[in-house]
Formats: structure tokens, sequence, C-alpha cells
């Protein structure tokens, strides 16, 4: 196993015992990144859960742009393969969403299945930049992207009316049999993410059109449920007072490290995700697959799931959690049995702590 | 290590055993009395020893319940953690589902509305539920592939091969069906959909792709029947649904899921008033049939269903105004809260339809107590169902505090019966275990798993089943006076079917140009789950 304390090549039993002392002596931890496969993932919010842990993910701006208005509103959606199975009509919002493999799968086929079976694809683009020119019908998004899709749901709900290329936007997505509204949380942002649910629910008065987001790279996706179901609550919550306390404000990890509030962080990123300019600030544990002895105070190299060994991951073409068998084993570490080991030592270390006798 | 649970009121109805005796346990089942000196005797004098109980119908798994958690994160309290898991007491949670219904006595629970393009979702999920012996069932019904299999008229036998190869890949425990061609429907832009109204696009009708379900479930020899949920959920006249339902079944088993949701019989005015009559009338005559209750209990909740036909149409009465739908793969879904407003009085009305099915029905055993959690309200507020049932005064007390179209409209104030231990037992633990075909639980037998539920007996039966005495998993102790004493995991009831490799082929192929993803991104393999543990438990298909 390869792993580093203080830059140091050291073995495994020393990276972890380097770990569970910095962890053992912090009163507000974080975990964050949870870049990971869902045996990882449940492992982190079990630690988290008995060490009062706080819990961040790599791709949270697109998850609270989602959940915020998820929330507030809620949502209409679709999945990929219903888009590429029934849509006759697609509104690509936003630039990011062009660069999705999905765009591929719609651009390459007539829709299969349902009652638009049979008919061309369109493509309409609001706000797409340069890509705009693929799409059929392409207005730009000047004013802001969650401004000018607020406007389209006031078109479509009536409120406003004219000759505009909005308009026939508009006109064209609820003359659709089967539309789909394909966007990219982190670039819509929470308010446009609202608008845009606001926009299909419209819609549905008289057709059927549905929001579809694509993801990042990060497995927010994997992380959200899994949060769900283990504590009731989505990410960005706490355990530092025994119930989990959700607050994307208060457990934004940045924001924590930049206020000083934090003195502990587990960085887990078993999949390769963008290496926050924060970690440094802190006194850190790496749980990564891609290793380098000055990514932490404490590295420790894990296995990539899906190559070095197996795991479930979010799967983003089957809009799931699917199992992925290693494609290459090593012999690494999963990043699940690390956290366990580390949760089992610290729990040694309490009950050790605890029995001493007090004076 | 031989157990004695000695001098309580053992009610085990299978047995026509209410009396007070002993149930002797060794190797986590229940055994003759053996002849020797027990290593560990339990006292349960002036306590009610039952097997323990039994849900079939209650969504504490999938996707639905993972959207409901987001759109509604306060609807649960959480409080703080108890000593041995970090998430027990945090409301809504796997851990207190898993807790809450372990105190209640229960110890097996089935998750309703597996899709199989989630399995492996929901099975990790159930498989961290604590406590429990947990299960799903499998959904079909709305499908591309086996809608069409119909279309082409493929027989059958491919539908039999298409339903055993979907209930292995996701290992359900079963096979549910939910308004059957709904959801294609819905995505074709349909509004309503009756037994017999044609699906667009497939030219076949809910009849057609029940009854092959039916068949396929029958030839399988899946223990339990095909669980049915029907056209027209919630609206009034959904008592022609039902009936229709019952005899589109053609004497094949069938289990009607919360029918108290289609006992509503269309009045004049577009209102509607109790069928409880014709559906308790129904079930008795037919003595293929089951249903579980799904009661209507006061508060604020959220409802789940993959019957997004009937939760697009239930929108409008979002309570807070908000709702997610996912015209998802397949089947669909929608999570709508919901206010059952407190003595408001279509509210009132369902509550007591609920009730006064319970009451009128010839046989507890095939009338199974449900709440359709979360649908009707939460799985908690069985003690007080419970309560109701066995307590004619109780009953009045509450009816006195509801408004006049409880009398006008239902028959409950007039219903005396008071259900007895031995019923109340048949409700939650004989009648459902037997649903399943679970032959080792729901009673007290030798043989049985050692699943034993000792309350301590109180004529406030609200607290009686809220906080059991004591709680037995497999003879080990789970509960003591209503707390968790040891966090176990139990296990995921999976039943065993064969699946034809040439139509595992066939799926592949079909999967692949879908989703781009072949069969095996479908699968629940073991090496999904933790490896120290024993998830999976296989039940064998009928003979």
């Amino acid at each position: 196993m390869a792993a580093w304390v203080k830059g140091g090549a050291t073995d495994a039993d020393t990276a972890i015992g380097a770990a569970v002392s910095l962890l053992a002596k912090a009163r507000a931890p974080v975990i964050a990144g949870l870049s990971a496969d869902v045996a990882a993932i449940r492992a982190a919010y079990d630690l988290a859960g008995r060490i009062g842990a706080s819990i961040d993910t790599a791709g949270a701006v697109g998850t609270y742009a989602e959940l915020g208005a998820l929330s507030r509103v809620g949502a209409m959606t679709s999945t990929p393969a219903e888009a590429v199975g029934r849509a006759d009509t697609v509104l690509v919002v936003g630039a990011a969403p062009w660069h999705a493999p999905l765009l591929k799968r719609l651009t390459g086929a007539k829709p299969t299945r349902g009652r638009a079976a049979g008919a061309d694809r369109t493509l309409l683009a609001l706000g797409a930049g340069s890509e705009g020119s693929k799409a059929a019908l392409s207005c730009p998004s000047a004013g802001g992207l969650a401004e000018a899709v607020a406007e389209l749901r006031a078109y479509a709900k009536g409120h406003l009316a004219g000759d505009t290329p909005r308009a026939e936007l508009v006109a064209r997505i609820a003359a659709a049999q089967y539309g789909v509204l394909l966007y990219d949380p982190a670039e819509l942002g929470e308010l446009g993410v609202e608008m845009l649910q606001g926009f299909a629910m419209e819609l549905n008065e008289t057709t059927r059109c549905f929001t579809l987001a694509v993801a990042g790279p990060d497995q927010d996706r994997a992380v959200v449920p899994v949060a769900a179901w283990l504590t009731g609550q989505a990410p960005r919550s706490g355990f530092g007072r025994r119930v989990p306390e959700h607050d994307p404000w208060r457990f934004d990890v940045a924001r924590q490290v930049a206020a000083g509030e934090v003195d502990a962080v587990i960085w887990l990123a078993a999949l390769p995700v963008d290496r926050p300019e924060w970690l440094a600030a802190v006194p850190s544990v790496a749980l990564v697959a891609e290793a380098e002895a000055s990514l932490a105070d404490v590295v420790i190299a894990v296995g990539r799931p899906g190559r070095d060994l197996g795991g479930v991951l979010w799967n983003e073409q089957r809009a799931a959690l699917t199992y992925w068998p290693a494609s290459a084993p090593t012999d690494l570490p999963s990043a699940a049995s690390v956290l366990g080991a580390l949760t089992e030592r610290l729990a040694e270390g309490r009950v050790a702590s605890r029995s001493e006798p007090a004076c | 290590m031989l157990s004695v649970i000695r001098g309580g009121r053992v009610v085990d109805p299978t047995a026509s055993r209410d009396a007070v005796g002993d149930v002797w346990i060794e190797d986590g089942r229940v055994v003759e009395p053996a002849g020797r000196e027990p290593d560990r005797v339990i006292d349960a004098s002036g306590c009610v020893v039952m097997a323990g109980g039994v849900e079939v119908h209650s969504h504490i798994a999938g996707g639905n319940v993972i959207t409901s958690r987001l759109l509604l994160p306060d609807l649960y309290v959480s409080e703080a953690s108890p000593e041995g898991h970090p998430f027990a007491h945090a409301g809504g949670a796997a851990g207190w589902i898993g807790s809450t219904y372990a105190r209640m006595g229960y110890t097996t629970a089935v998750e309703p509305a597996m899709p199989p393009t989630h399995a492996l979702a929901t099975q990790l999920e159930l498989a961290d539920i604590p406590l429990l012996d947990r299960g799903a069932l499998t959904v079909m019904g709305n499908d591309d592939q086996l809608l069409q299999l119909l279309r082409e008229r493929q027989g059958g036998n491919a539908v039999r091969d298409l339903v055993a190869l979907s209930v292995a890949t996701s290992r359900g425990l079963g096979v549910k069906c939910i308004n059957a061609g709904g959801a294609s429907a819905f995505k074709d832009g349909a509004l309503r959909l009756s037994l017999d109204d044609e699906i667009p696009v497939y030219g076949l009708s809910t009849r057609q792709i029940m009854g092959s379900l039916l068949d396929a479930v029958e030839e399988i020899g899946v223990p339990h029947p095909l669980h049915v949920h029907c056209n027209n959920l919630g609206l009034p006249g959904a008592d022609d649904s039902f009936v229709e339902t019952l005899d589109a079944a053609e004497g094949r088993r069938i289990h009607f899921a919360h029918a108290q949701f289609y006992a509503y019989g269309a009045t004049e005015g577009g209102g509607f008033r109790s069928a409880a009559e014709r559906i308790a009338q129904a079930i008795a005559d037919n003595p293929n049939a089951t249903l579980d209750i799904g009661q209507v209990v006061f508060g604020q909740t959220v409802t789940v269903s993959l019957d997004i036909l009937r939760q697009f149409a239930g929108r409008k009465g979002a309570k807070p105004k908000k709702w997610v739908l996912n015209a998802g793969d397949a089947e669909g879904g929608g999570v709508v809260p919901f206010l059952y407003r407190p003595r408001g009085p279509t509210s009132s009305l369902q509550w007591a339809i609920g009730l006064e099915i319970m009451l009128l029905s010839t046989d507890p055993e095939r009338t199974i107590l449900t709440t359709d959690h979360p649908n009707g309200g939460p799985f908690t507020q069985y003690p007080r169902i419970i309560h109701l049932l066995m307590d004619k005064s109780e009953r009045d007390r509450e009816i006195a505090t509801l408004p006049g179209i409880v009398g006008e409209r239902s028959g409950l104030p007039g219903l005396e019966r008071e259900y007895t231990l031995s019923e109340i037992a048949q409700l939650t633990r004989s009648g459902p275990a037997k649903l399943l075909g679970l032959a080792d639980r729901g009673h007290l037998r030798p043989g049985a798993c050692a699943d034993v539920a000792v309350y301590r007996d109180d004529t406030n039966r609200t607290a009686m089943f809220t906080a059991a005495k004591l709680v037995l998993k497999d003879g080990v102790p789970i509960v003591e006076d209503g707390e968790v004493v040891e966090w176990r995991a139990g296990r995921t009831l999976s039943l065993s079917v064969e699946s034809d490799p040439a139509m595992a082929k066939r799926a592949d192929t079909y999967l692949t140009d879908r989703f781009g993803a072949g069969l095996d991104s479908f699968a629940v393999p073991d090496a999904a789950f933790d490896a120290d543990a024993d998830t999976f438990e296989a039940v064998p298909c009928r003979a």
C-alpha cells in the first residue's frame, strides 16, 4: 500500500495511526469530496456520524442548484434513455450540455418508443453560445440564462406575448409530443433550475415535457441517495450534535475553512476530481486513487472503483447506481476499508480514553 | 442455547392458541417443549406473546422514498442518536425505519415497489435497514419490453420468461403491477385509464397486461400472488375498478394493495361514499383474493407512488404546494406531499372507510393492516389503529370529534365489532406471512423463526403495541423495554427463480439498444454488498 505522512513514504499502519491521531484531536472535522463508490460513501457517513464530523461533496455547486429548487418547487424529470427513446424535441439550455455524451445519442437517432416514434428529432438551443449552430432554432441568453428561462416560462404561462425568437422557441417545445429540457445545474444555477421546473410544469398542462440534468464528473448522484437513506437528509450535513443537521451554508467546507471553523479534513477522492485549494490550509488526510505525497498531511492510496476493485457507482448513461467490476485488479485497499479501519481505531481510542481514571 | 418465554399469554391463531403458556426457542427457531432445563428463562407473566409482525406493503426504500426525503426534509423529527447506531433516530432514515418497526414488534418488512431499472439502489438501501428481514416486489406492467411482447402476441411463455428474468435479476420476492399500462399511457398523453381502455401505441389494456402477469406468476410458482395496484386509485367510483379487476382475475390468486383507496362509491354530486361493504363482500366471496388496507391517519404526510398517472392528477392537491414527477424508465413515479386534514370531511371519511373494511372482514387473515406507508400515513400509527379496532368505545370517542359525514356516508359508527388479540395477530402476523409465502414466519409453532414480540398487556393498546417489552429476532433479543439493545442486521428475502438463458440473451440485446448498457448493469451482485454480511436469504418457489 502506498502511503505518506508529511511527505515521507511509510507503511499503511503508520499512515492510519497518523490519521487517527490527527482526527482524534479534532473538534470540528469534515469529510469532503466523497468522489467514491457507495461502500466508501456509506463508510464515510458512518465515520462522520460516530465522530461528529460534517460532510460536503465535490459536486456541491450543481447538487445544490438541484436540491434547493427541488425542495422549494419540486421537479418534472425524465431519464437519458427515455429522452433518447421518446423525445421529438429537445431544448438544450446553456452551453455545457452540448458537451455531454448524451448529445451524441440524441442527435444520432430518431425516437423509437411512444407516440413520437419515427418522428424527426428537433434540437433547440437557449444560451448555447457558439454551439447553437447545431440547433434548428437558437436563442441567445443575453441578460443571463436563468432570466432567459424565466422569460420562456412567462411566454408559456401567457404572461408574455409577442412575435419574438423566444416566443417561437416556446411554441416549438409546446408543440412537441414529448419534449425534453436538457441542462447542467451547475451552469444554470438554483434560480434557473427553479424557473426551468416551473416551465416544464406549465408545458405539461397541454403536452408532455420533462427536464433532464446532465451530471458532473463527481459522484454526487451517488452521494445524494445514500445520504438520504442513511440520514434522512441530503449532503452538506453535520453530525456534531448527534442529530443530522442539514445546512448548505454552514457545512460548505470552503466557507468553513475560510472562517477557521475546521480543524481536520478527510479528502475522499477514490475517483479523480479537482483538488480544492483549501485543502492545503487545514490538517488533512487524503484517501485518493491518484496519490501524491504532498497532497495532504497523511496520504493513503486507495483503489479506484471500477478499475482496481469492484464498486457501485453512478452510471450516467443508465441514470442509476450500477456495479462496476474491477477492469484491472490491483491489491490497493478500498476506500471503504480504510475508512472502516479509521472508525474502528478511533472508537478504540475513545474507549481507552474513557477508561482512564478521572483525576 | 435453549430459551423459554414463560408464563405469557401466547397468541397464535394458526395453532388456535390463546392461553397462558410457554414458547421454547433453540438455535433461532421455535421448538417443541424440550423436557430439559433451559439456559435462559424469559419471564412473560402479564404479557402477550406473539410472532414478530410482518409488513407486506410499506414504502421503505427506493427512488420515490429518496425523493420524498429531499422534497420534505422536515417531515420527520430527528432525535439524538442512540449508542451503537449513528442514525437510528434520524427521522425517516433507514436506521429509524428498522428500529421503529422493531420497537413495535415487527421483524419483517417488504417494500412493494422496486422497479427493475433501479433494483441495485433499492436493494442497497434495504440492506441498510437494520434489525428487520426485508424484501422487495419487482414492478412490471409498464415497461416497453413487456408491452412489445404482448403487442406482438409472443405468448405466455415469453412473458413468463421475462417475468422470471426480471425477478431473478432484481432479486425480488414477488411481482407487483401498478396501474398496468398507466405510466406508458401517461407518457403518451393520457390522463385516465380504466381496465379495458386502450393504451396508446400498444393497443393493449390493463386487463391484458395484468392477466398475462397473473398467469406468469402462477407458472413460475411465485409464492406471493401478483400484487395489484388497480386503475383509478382514489377516484369516486374506484370501487368499480376494484371489483372489475377482481372479476378479471378469473379465480387466479390476486392481492389488492391499499384497498381503502378504492372503496369510494361515487355519489351524484361527484363525491364519494363508503364502498367498504361492497369491497369486504367481494373479498369474502373470492377466497383467491387478499387485500391490504392503506388506512388513512390524520396529519401531514407525503404520497409516493409509481402510479404517475394518479400522481399527476393529484399534483393539484399537493400540500405544501410542491411535487416531483419522474417520467422514469418504464414506470415513472410521483411524490406529492399531502395533508389528511384533522377533522376534515374527506379525510375523516377515508379514515372511517379503512376501519370499516377491517371491521367488516369475514377473514382477517386475508385483510392485512397497512397504511401504505407513507401514503395513508406513517406506519408508526399501527398501534393506534389496532387500538381503534379492539376498542369500540375508543372508536366512538374519536368519531365524536369528527364531522357528521362519517355517519352519513360510512357504516363505521354502527359497527360493534371489537377485534380480539387473535384477530390482530391474523391481521399483522399470520395473514401477511401466509400472503408472502413465508412458511416459517407469522406463527409460533415448532419450526418457526424465533421472531417473537412480547407486549405488556395493557388496555391502552396504543401504548402496548408502540413499545414492545421484548422482541427476539432469530432468538436474539433486539428490543428490551421498548429500546433497541442489539444492532444486528437482518437479511433480504429474495425468491430463488431460474431464468431462461435465451430470454437473458434477448433482454441483453434489447437493453443494450435502449440504455447503451446491457443486463449486467441491472444486476444486484453479492459483491455490491458488505463482504462480511450474509445479505440475502433465498426463498423457494412453490412446488
